[in-house]
């Protein structure tokens, strides 16, 4: 099992899933998830959990393509506007419940690639989690600079630009979702 | 009102302020934060756990915690404290009712090793209601004379309005940069 100082090396995609869904003990579930332009506050992703979809049809599509439900469910495909590319700073909003426990200490790492190398890691911790609380995080990024060039390559290249997100309580692993975003 | 302009782009390199926001349910505490942000403040509902939002402020990225005040919720408020740079305590001026309630939660925090070294800012909130306790008033209400070293200050302020909740902000942010960041500016 991977600890944060060891995923904070990684330097490119991992293989597969770092750990198996049954290794989430503390019944944390994300409702929310929003990305916004900060300087318009125009919306260009929004996913919640009624929009989820349904396990039973995932399944059937699971055995047609190979992989598994559980793959499947922490998959995310973000089919985001191309404008977001000159976006200079990015507002994002994480909503998400815990179960009836404590979580002792929360905190999320998040490593972007593209074209399998490394672009930008995310670190943030969250700490504490009230039992049964439902919790929010806003936070405001500052966008890298493209030029022309590489918003047209990162354009031409769906799902070249990924990214692996790591959730920890205390060293221990106990999540892991991968994204894979193009720009349409 | 210009608090948009107070709040710029958060820098990668930018350094960080740990805020903690707490006091009893319904001071205001969401409703402060969502305007600082510039944003709706129409609708706020209880917070049942944390808040988090980082912004910028004045070259500083805030961490600004704000976390839920019911009576169930204020034995966990402690999980917080560590790290916590400056305490933001929000009363409701128009609750006379529970002002001893405020008083005694305030004492506690004030008591807490964990908290000594942070600065304390209080929000005398919703002085747009009329006969809303005037920060005077609340003050010898709270009974804050044995206040020792610690850095404090209240502002009236609405959270409605906007009056007053970017003067505190600068307070408090200026202060603990003075403090901390004294050395590598
Ligand atoms: N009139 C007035 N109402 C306020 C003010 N600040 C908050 N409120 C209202 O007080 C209620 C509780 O606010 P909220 O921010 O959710 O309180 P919290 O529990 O401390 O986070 C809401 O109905 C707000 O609209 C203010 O400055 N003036
Ligand atoms: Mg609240």
């Amino acid at each position: 099992m991977y600890t944060p100082d060891e995923v904070l090396k990684f330097k490119k995609p991992t293989e597969g899933f770092c750990c198996s869904l049954s290794d989430n003990k503390y019944g944390i579930e994300f409702l929310e998830f929003e990305i916004r332009d900060y300087d318009t506050s125009k919306s260009v992703f929004k996913i919640s959990k009624s929009d989820a979809p349904d396990l039973s049809k995932l399944s059937l599509e699971a055995t047609n393509g190979g992989s598994s439900v559980e793959d499947l469910v922490r998959t995310v495909r973000y089919k985001l506007p191309k404008e977001f590319l000159k976006f200079k700073t990015v507002r994002t909003l994480l909503k998400f419940c815990v179960g009836p426990g404590e979580v002792p200490s929360f905190r999320m790492i998040e490593r972007h690639y593209y074209k399998g190398e490394l672009l930008r890691n995310y670190d943030f911790t969250f700490g504490f989690c009230i039992p049964s609380s439902t919790n929010t995080w806003e936070a405001v990024y500052d966008m890298p600079v493209n030029s022309q060039e590489q918003v047209d390559d990162m354009i031409g290249s769906p799902n070249e630009h990924t990214s692996d997100t790591f959730y920890f309580v205390g060293d221990k692993l106990i999540m892991h979702n991968k994204a894979y975003f193009q720009y349409v | 009102m210009g608090l948009l302009t107070v709040i710029k782009k958060v820098k990668a390199k930018e350094k960080e302020i740990r805020l903690l926001m707490v006091g009893l349910d319904n001071a205001g505490k969401t409703t402060i934060v969502k305007n600082l942000c510039g944003e709706d403040v129409s609708k706020t509902s209880p917070t049942l756990g944390f808040e988090i939002k980082t912004l910028a402020h004045n070259g500083y990225k805030l961490n600004i915690w704000d976390v839920g005040g019911q009576t169930t919720l204020r034995s966990y408020w402690r999980n917080y404290y560590e790290q916590t740079e400056g305490l933001i305590w929000v009363i409701d001026s128009t609750d006379v009712r529970r002002l001893e309630d405020c008083k005694r939660e305030l004492h506690k925090l004030l008591v807490e090793e964990r908290l000594a070294g942070a600065t304390l800012l209080i929000f005398a909130n919703k002085q747009d209601v009329s006969g809303a306790q005037s920060q005077e008033d609340l003050l010898k209400a709270l009974e804050l004379d044995k206040m020792g070293e610690r850095h404090w200050r209240i502002v009236s302020c609405s959270g409605v309005t906007g009056e007053g909740v970017g003067k505190g902000l600068d307070w408090v942010v200026e202060d603990i940069a003075a403090r901390i960041y004294m050395f590598n500016n």
